[in-house]
Parts: C-alpha cells; structure tokens; sequence
C-alpha cells in the first residue's frame, strides 16, 4: 500500500477493520467441520459410516434421542410406554412438519418403518430393526409397534437406526436421490452438497428443540491427516475429527483450540478357542497376565485409555466394576501355561487389520510381551477386506478386532459371543443363554444384573485378550464451544459459538 | 503406411482389455466388500442377501463376463455404496481433474520454457547451473511431501492460501504447483538440450548472419523448431498427471476422479474402481495413439514400425 497518501491509509486501514468485524459477525454463526472422509450418502437409512450419519443425523430425526447412558429422551417422540413387554406404543409431539412442510406424524412413521426394511431398500440397518414385526398408526398422531420377542434396545436402536423420513417427497424420489439431498425433521436442512467438497446445512426454524447454536454448518472432507491439521492450525475450522495420537501435540501447543474426547473404540485381541492351544483356558488367562497393558496405554495413547476388564466397557450399564483389569504378571502367565502343557510356549500368528489406529504399534507391543512367556508370535497385517474374509473363515489364532464402545451392552455383547450371531472363534450354550436373557428382559436394573453375570463369566473364562477403551479425538477451535460424544456422532445443535 | 494407424489402434484395444481382466481380477482377489458395507452387528440374512446382490456368490469368471458384457452395452454398473450409476459418478469428478492436470502441465511449461532457453543461452553458466538445479530439485522431490510443505509455508505459517477444497483460483494455485513440480524438471532438461541442438544448426547461423536481432533468432527460428519434441513429450506427459492426482487430490482434498479412486479402494466399490481405472487407462491409451499418430503425420521421416527400409 505504499503508493497510498498516509490518509488514504488511514481510511482503509478503517474500512477493512469494518468489514472485517462484520464478516466476523457473521462467519460466528458458521461452523466448519472437518472429517477425514467424505459422505457417502446423506440417507440415514441408507449409510452406516460414521462419516456419513454424522452429517445425515443432523438432517433427519429419529422419535428418540439418544444419551450417553444408553437410555434416550424424546425426541420427535412426545412420550412412550410398553403396555406389555412385546408392544411400544409411541405419541408424537403435535404440529411439527418436515423440511419441506409434511406433517410429521405417525402415518409418517410407519411409512418410515417399512421403508428402512423394505428389501428394495436393503438398509445396513435392516438388520438391526429385525426384532420389530410391525409398525402400526393407531391415531394421527399415535404409534404402536410390535416386537417378536421382548427386546430391550429397542429404544437405544430406534434413536439412531430409524430415522422418520416425509413420505410423500421420499415416496417421488429414487433412492439414490434422497441420498444425495435427503428431507427431514432435524435441526438442519441440507443446502447443498457439492460432491467431493462441502456439504451445507442450514438452521430449520421448525425444529422442536432450542434453536442450534450455528445458522449454519459446513462439513468438509480432508482425507490426509497432516492437511487437516494444517487447516485446523490456519484457523480454516472449527471441529476437525481424526486427529491422532501423534498430531495432539501439535493441536494442544498450537494454542488454536482444545481436544475433545469422541467415541471410543474398543480394540480387543479375539483368540481362538475352538482350535488350537487357545482351547485351553489356562492358555487364555496367560495371555491376559502377559501383555502389560498399562504400558502400552501410556507409550501409545499418552495414557488417555481406559484399561478393560471384561468384555462390557467400563463406561456401560453392566459391567461388573469390582472386576480389576488382569495384572502384568509374567511369572503367572509363564506358570498357567506350563500347567497347560506348554512349558516351553509355543508359536502362533496375530492377524490384524491395518486401517485401525495405531494397530500395528500395539501388535508389536503385545507380540513382545507375549514373547517374554515363551509364546512367539508372528506378526500377519493384513488390509481390511482381507482381514474380513480371514476372520469369516476361521482363519486366526489370534486376532485384533474392535467395536466401538456402545452405552448398550447388548450391541457387541449379543453380536460377538452369542452363536445365533457368530460362531467363528467361540460357542457357548450358557452365554447364549445369558445374553438372550439380557436382550428380552427389560427393567434396566435387572438387566444390569445380567451383564454383570456375563462380564464375570467372560473375565474367567477370557475368549479375548482384554485390551482398553481408546478414544478418538477432535480438534476444537477456542472460538467453538464443543464437547466430544461417547456414540461418537456430530450432533451439530450441540455446538456453540464460545467467546475465545 | 496406412497400416500403421490401424495397427497402432489394435494395440490400443488390446491394452484396454488387458487393463479390464488385470484390474478386475486383482479387485477381486482383495477380499469382500459385505463385510466393510453392513454394519458390524448385520444379520446372517442380511450378509447373504447382499452377497447375492452384488452376485459375489458367482464364479469369478461369470462375474467378470458379467462386467464385460454390461460394459460393452455402456453400462459399468452401479457403486455398492450409493447405488448410483458409475458412470455419473465418475463424469462428475472428471471437470475437477482435468483442471488441476491441464492446469499443473500449463503452469509447468509456462515455467520450464523460459527456465531451459536461458540455460541453452547461457550454457554452463551460473543461470543454467541454478536453473538445472531447480529442476532436479522438483523432479526429486516427491508430489506429497512436496504438497504438505506448501501447506505448512502458505496457508499455516503465512496464511495466504486455503489449505485445500477446490472453488476459488487460491485453491488452485498449491495443487498444480504440486503436481507440476516435476513437470518443470522435465520440461526444462528438455527445452534446454532441443534448444542447444537448434541453435547449433545451420539456418540458426545464417538468420544470424542475416543481421537479425538476437530475439528473433531465439524466438522465431530457434524456439519454434525445438519447441516440436516438447509437445509431443508434454501430450504423453498428461497420462502420468491424471495418475499423480491421485495423491494430490487426496493431500489437498481436491474433488477429483483421484480421490474417487482412493476412497474406493479403501471401500472396496469394485465397479467404481474398476470404471475409473478403465476410464484413465482409456484417456492414457487415446493421447498416446494420437500423439503417436500425430508424430508420424507431422514428420514423415520418422515411420514407427517400418524395418524394411
């Protein structure tokens, strides 16, 4: 600006500030996120991928909310109550529309239902919804629904796995159509979506619930971690999901903004206990007292896990919290195993899928401790796809698999170790039993009981290598005011303008 | 003579279809895309329907005379994700690459052009040593590694350049200096050892001698000439900037058929994958051909495939 007489400056130096505290003003009501993947689709009922239901939940509302405890609130759902253990029967808030002015109602609901199980639709969550047989309108605003057994999750399930759609514009349009610019209840309403770059949703005025923090929220994809940092630390966006162990410092010394805890994942080491040494469960608890995994916590996660002690995840109803993660204890580990009849160990291979975080890190940690009893372990990395096929066919001795660490036990509990599920690496009539128990029963209290028997029962008997409770991480800019989600999901009306 | 394109374009096909089986049964051979697309706690029932959908429950063989069979009709199938033609998919993302490669090859011969005349001009001095050394420099240093850096200088330390997206003429400018760095490399060694050979001939000497100014003698008769192997280069050059992109579109999120391809891998979308593989191979193989034709029409010394002379 050199050219410029000092008063022209002077002036533009005024106006630029100007404008500047106005683009300020309003650039405060928009959030950018950034994930690591693009949506897939924006259907809820259509898309499984985090990536994807974190931009489609805030579109299209479910009948309930869920919370952090596995319990839920009302959501799109005024009240509800089960007139007997195998029937719902749901009331909706009165006078609420779509995005496009549909009313939402139970007729809605319905049409929503059959729609996510229809088999022309052959949504990831079919299966999920499987317990229900039918969705019936009782009055405009009334639905009840039948399940063919008495089943618990139902609630937790129905807050996320069944999003209430408007009939009349799903109905006019193909599938792939709404996927890409799907209709709603939700607090935010899809703009636009330019494919491979942003997805922009705007505030819905007709939104039941306190009106969102930000008139509008812009989801970005950047799939190289260091780039997403970059913009984080250019001050480009507010939430950035994927951050790693080995970019938190950068964020946390970068004084641009905070970490926030997201969903944690559960990795586990899965042993073979229907062939092979691991049949023995001698051989099993060895294992557990072998791997010092405090250690690998520390050195690989800066000691922000949670150490398991069964199965159930500490954090969820029914986790028998007297039980102690299993110490490091070579000598034991080395003594259970020679009364196993392998004094000198033995060898076997971990298999492991490579696009988990810090998976092969881990692997080798536990490969070395392992080695320190006399088991030698072959090291088998092996790309997701692949690592799937093995693990359906029987393939492992050891594997690393991990689910995320849901506030229903029955997610993983009824889908890892009971049969009618899989039955790839254990089978046990007793635990079948127990957790088809805990599914059909539905006082909380009681079915906190239950799992508790099972976490005891599966902490002795240790099918699994148990691991810890890792969680992912968000970047939060200091001008955003966001707090991370054990489900892990973005539910963007939670976040709020914050005065840095 | 006329033989020759007719020959030229069999080869063509034949690539093609060698592409189509290599690619197709390598997919194939990577595991199963059900388990990544249903959710972990998915049924047995909804497992088998999926797998009869997608025919992953036929021979190999069937599912690939399937692909071949629809492909030839026009139809490459539909991505098991979205469910969307493939075809739409990928034409959506071509706009994007095809700025951002067309981009990077303009921007490197804009830079590499002058670079390799003043280094032909002042051979073995101190422009032609610096200039040299750049382009090793950006022939040696990988896109990625290359691209993270602008990013950490431009848009996190001075702020001037948003770190990626693609929209404005800014998120333009990284990308393609990314991807063309290399180029520039290329180009220059190029420009510079045609030019030397140019300026050494004959009619170089006599415009000269005509008392011609020495711009003319540079820009009309010696640049011309040399510039003829450069665009022939630069034509075959485009193929290896749609296969870089790939990388770059990933590193500055850029919307292109590279990333398409990148989260497809990763998502096992087989027929999206195996469209956008035979879509580049197909735009690689036809430059070629024309080029290569070209080159043939353009100068009647050279007769490609001719032994019996």
């Amino acid at each position: 600006m050199s050219f410029l007489s000092g008063k022209a400056k002077v002036l533009l130096g005024a106006m630029s500030l100007a404008v500047w505290a106005g683009a300020a003003a309003a650039e405060s009501r928009t959030l950018i996120v950034v994930q690591s993947a693009e949506p897939v689709g924006l259907d809820a009922m259509q898309n499984n991928l985090q990536h994807s239901l974190n931009v489609a939940f805030n579109i299209i509302d479910r009948l309930f909310e869920p919370l952090e405890d596995g319990g839920v609130a009302p959501g799109l759902a005024a009240s509800w109550e089960f007139p007997d253990d195998q029937t719902l029967v749901v009331r909706m808030k009165p006078g609420l529309t779509f995005h496009n002015g549909e009313p939402v109602n139970a007729e809605a609901v319905r049409y929503s239902f059959d729609r996510l199980v229809s088999a022309d639709l052959a949504s990831p969550h079919a299966g999920r919804m499987s317990q229900i047989e039918s969705a019936r309108v009782v009055d405009d605003l009334t639905i009840e629904f039948k399940t063919k057994a008495p089943f618990a999750p139902i609630l937790h399930l129905m807050s996320y796995y069944l999003p209430i759609v408007p009939p009349k514009a799903t109905a006019a349009m193909e599938k792939d159509a709404f996927n890409r610019a799907p209709i709603g209840a939700g607090p935010y309403k899809l703009e636009s979506w330019d494919r491979g770059g942003d997805v922009v949703l705007t505030a819905f005025d007709g939104y039941w619930g306190d009106k969102p923090g930000y008139d509008r929220v812009i989801f970005r994809s950047i799939p190289e971690e260091s780039a997403r940092v970059a913009s984080f630390l250019a001050g480009e966006s507010g939430i950035v999901e994927g951050i790693s162990v080995r970019s938190q410092k950068t964020i946390e010394k970068s004084g641009k903004g905070s970490l926030t805890d997201s969903m944690g994942v559960m990795p586990y080491v899965g042993l073979n206990t229907l062939e092979g040494p691991f049949t023995d469960e001698r051989v099993r608890q060895a294992v557990n007292y072998a791997v010092n995994r405090q250690l690998i916590n520390d050195a690989l996660f800066n000691g922000r896990g949670i150490l398991a002690a069964g199965p159930i995840s500490p954090r969820t109803f029914g986790a028998d919290l007297s039980l102690k993660p299993y110490p490091h204890d070579p000598a034991k580990a080395k003594a259970l195993l020679a009364e196993a009849g392998f004094p000198n160990g033995f060898e076997t291979t971990l298999s492991y899928p490579t696009n988990m975080t810090q998976v092969g890190e881990q692997a080798q940690a536990i490969a070395a401790d392992l080695e320190q009893v006399g088991i030698k372990v072959t090291l088998q990395p092996l790309d997701r796809a692949v690592m799937w096929d093995g693990y359906k066919s029987r393939k492992f001795q050891m594997y690393i698999y991990w689910w995320d660490d849901n506030p229903e036990p029955d997610r993983y509990m009824y889908s890892l170790f009971n049969s009618a599920s899989r039955d790839y690496y254990y089978k046990n009539a007793d635990t079948d039993a127990i957790l088809n128990l805990g599914r059909s029963t539905l006082a909380r209290d009681e079915r906190a009981r239950i799992y508790g028997e099972i976490d005891r029962k599966l902490y002795a008997e240790a099918p699994w290598l148990y691991l810890y409770i890792v969680p992912e991480t968000y970047a939060v800019a200091k001008d955003v005011a966001y707090t991370g989600r054990r489900d892990g999901f973005l539910f963007a009306r939670f976040a709020k303008p914050a005065t840095p | 003579m006329s033989r020759y394109p007719l020959r030229r374009l069999l080869h063509a096909v034949l690539i093609v279809a060698g592409i189509s089986v290599i690619s197709f049964f390598f997919l194939h051979l990577t595991g199963d895309p059900v388990g990544l697309i249903l959710p972990q706690d998915a049924t047995r029932e909804q497992i088998e329907t999926l797998r009869r959908d997608l025919r992953l429950d036929e021979p190999i063989l069937a599912q690939y005379l399937h692909f071949v069979t629809s492909a030839l009709q026009g139809d490459m199938g539909r991505s098991i994700y979205t469910r969307e033609p493939v075809l739409g998919l990928i034409l959506e993302r071509l706009p994007a690459t095809l700025e951002l490669a067309l981009t990077a090859l303009a921007l490197s011969l804009v830079i590499a052009i002058p670079m390799g005349v003043i280094a032909a001009l002042r051979r073995g001095g101190w422009l032609d040593t610096i200039s040299m050394t750049l382009a090793l420099f950006g022939l040696s240093m990988p896109h990625f590694w290359l691209g993270i850096m602008l990013i950490m200088l431009f848009s996190v330390q001075l702020n001037w350049l948003p770190t990626s997206g693609r929209g404005t003429w800014e998120q333009l400018i990284m990308p393609s200096v990314a991807l063309g760095a290399s180029l520039v490399a290329l180009f220059a060694r190029l420009t510079r050892s045609a030019m030397l050979e140019v300026l050494g001939q004959d009619y170089v000497r006599t415009a000269r001698a005509k008392g011609l100014s020495e711009t003319m003698v540079v820009g009309k008769h010696a640049l011309r000439n040399a510039l003829i192997p450069l665009v022939t280069v630069a034509a075959m050059e485009f193929g290896f900037l749609l296969g870089g992109a790939v990388i770059i579109e990933t590193v500055f999120a850029w919307p292109g058929v590279g990333r398409l391809i990148v989260q497809s891998i990763l998502d096992r979308d087989y027929p999206v994958v195996q469209a956008a593989v035979m879509m580049l191979a197909i735009v690689f193989v036809v430059v070629n051909l024309a080029v290569d034709l070209l080159y043939t029409w353009l100068d009647p010394n050279i007769s490609l495939g001719r032994t019996d002379k």
